[in-house]
């Protein structure tokens, strides 16, 4: 979630609070592409001011799923299971974001925002490799990614802001397992995982429900397709 | 365990042996406080005596529709809360007021407003239990909601948007002491406790029921509740720096004027509580007015 890319805080400059959920899913490359699947709730604050910049810090819980992680290449080894899972661990995020006004219902923006698991990402596996029964985890430390990006943003009538742009972005995930297994991540114990695509679209509603509330709604695409949903309140 | 049971034996006794919230400072005390501590009720009558007279020439008052009815509250313990409001006194003077004057100058404003909404948002089970115990279900729901609200957009209850802004969701500030004055329960006699201040016993039960409806109390870490105690107390201090000393200089008898500002200050509490009602607002409606003296002829 980036949001609109101007503030909806108060013109003389305010706080706004937002409670979001967001679905992600991507392509990562290891020593194959693996599919990756993240549910995240967050909280969020932020301060802006003029209609024209804002900086926001959220934090939240994800959990992180990598589909195939643990799928072997090998016949000679079975696993129990294929699948990286992990369960909620925090994160938190921080970003800005400018705005241009080309006139009092157009404008363009910019944003930067970052992102950092405070936790690490641990699942184990069990299987044979030949005739010799094993065990290991998966342990993925500094999971983080960075987002650029700039969007167009038109508001009709009611106080509705449509928003769209492209984006860049770096995702990275570095982790090992505790013994090298033949047929396991290329049987080799460091495992890194980076993003297959490095830029995307995204595109979003702003929608105002009542009393200071307001509905963020939007979609990202990159290799694969994220949403999320927002609501926000403006103090 | 056996400490709080003994705290909870001292409390039913006291409150057993508390009457009738307040009695009217001209006449004699109603709960019958006084008669089972004829000391203290000779000195409590020397003093209404001395209030009297002092006073004759405010009898045309007595007509004024306007003016505020005097209250006053049993002191039967007065050596010993006498002795509660010195140590008080002196903890706020010595320790107290330096440590907050300290925190005022490290902690700007909005950041100290910003823990004194955290703190009581942690209290909203207390305020919700006397809500619903008062059968006030419009301010349990205010109350409700303003919890649901603070935590997901005041970030976890630091700010305060349900009070702010359109939506304008009122605090319901009430306690369990409050609570059973509306059910009609006196104060009893005026107590002062080290740390907590003016009290009585019925007011003491919301030092009890903070203690039970506390979330921090459920933590096993001994020394949690101390620290948040002190940084709650320390943090309205500081926003509160001068209000004491102001009453203190103001009064001729600081603990008689803490006093009666207390017993009032309750009082008045309590009445727009039982008007909140749902029950005791009916009740009161309903109840038979006391006649009206007809004029001589």
């Amino acid at each position: 979630m980036f949001g609109p890319p101007q503030t909806i805080s108060r013109t003389d400059g305010g706080l706004n609070t937002a409670i979001g959920y967001r679905y992600v899913e991507d392509t990562l490359v290891s020593h194959a592409d693996y599919v990756l699947r993240q549910n995240q709730i967050y909280s969020q604050a932020a301060y802006g001011r003029a209609g024209l910049w804002e900086i926001y810090g959220r934090l939240g819980v994800t959990d992180f799923k990598i589909f195939d992680a643990f799928r072997s290449a090998s016949a000679l080894t079975s696993t129990s299971k294929i699948h990286f899972d992990e369960n909620w661990k925090f994160f938190g995020t921080l970003g800005a974001k400018a705005f241009y006004p080309v006139t009092a219902f157009f404008g363009a923006g910019v944003f930067a925002q970052a992102s950092y698991n405070f936790s690490n990402f641990t699942d184990d596996v069990t299987g044979v490799t030949g005739t010799t029964p094993y065990m290991v985890d998966l342990k993925l430390r500094h999971v983080w990614d960075v987002n650029f990006g700039a969007a167009l943003q038109a508001t009709v009538p009611g106080g509705l802001r449509l928003y769209a742009g492209p984006y860049a972005y770096y995702r990275r995930a570095d982790g090992d397992l505790s013994a090298a297994v033949f047929g396991l991540q290329g049987a080799m114990r460091d495992v890194s995982f980076k993003n297959k695509s490095a830029a995307g679209a995204f595109f979003g509603a702003d929608i105002p429900l009542f009393k200071g509330f307001r509905l963020n709604i939007e979609g990202q695409y990159t290799d694969r397709f994220s949403c999320g949903s927002a609501v926000t309140y403006t103090y | 365990m056996r400490y709080c049971l003994s705290l909870i034996l001292l409390f039913l006794m006291l409150v057993l042996w508390a009457g009738p919230e307040v009695c009217p400072a001209a006449g004699p005390a109603a709960d019958g406080t006084v008669s089972s501590a004829p000391a203290a009720a000779a000195v409590e009558e020397t003093k209404q005596d001395a209030f009297e007279e002092e006073y004759t020439e405010d009898e045309d008052d007595a007509d004024d529709p306007f003016a505020d009815k005097p209250v006053t509250i049993a002191d039967p313990i007065e050596p010993f809360n006498r002795a509660m409001h010195t140590v008080n006194d002196k903890m706020y003077f010595w320790l107290l007021k330096p440590v907050a004057r300290g925190y005022k100058v490290v902690v700007p404003e909005p950041a100290r407003l910003s823990v004194k909404n955290f703190f009581f948002h942690l209290h909203y089970p207390t305020r919700l239990v006397s809500c619903l115990l008062q059968t006030d279900f419009a301010g349990a729901a205010t109350e409700t909601g303003r919890f649901f609200i603070n935590t997901v957009w005041g970030i976890g209850g630091l700010l305060d948007p349900a009070g702010g802004g359109e939506l304008l969701l009122k605090k319901q500030d009430t306690d369990l002491g409050q609570t059973l004055g509306v059910y009609g329960v006196g104060h009893g006699f005026y107590i002062v406790w080290p740390f907590f201040g003016p009290s009585s016993p019925r007011d003491s039960a919301d030092i009890l029921g903070n203690q039970a409806l506390y979330p921090l109390s459920f933590l096993n870490i001994w020394y949690v509740s101390i620290i948040t105690k002190s940084v709650e107390t320390v943090n309205k201090t500081s926003l509160r720096l001068g209000d004491y000393e102001a009453v203190v200089e103001a009064s001729i008898d600081p603990y008689i004027a803490i006093r009666n500002g207390y017993i009032q200050y309750r009082m008045k509490e309590v009445e727009e509580r039982r008007a909140r009602s749902l029950c005791f607002r009916k009740m009161d409606r309903d109840a038979p007015r006391p006649e009206a003296a007809q004029p001589e002829e």
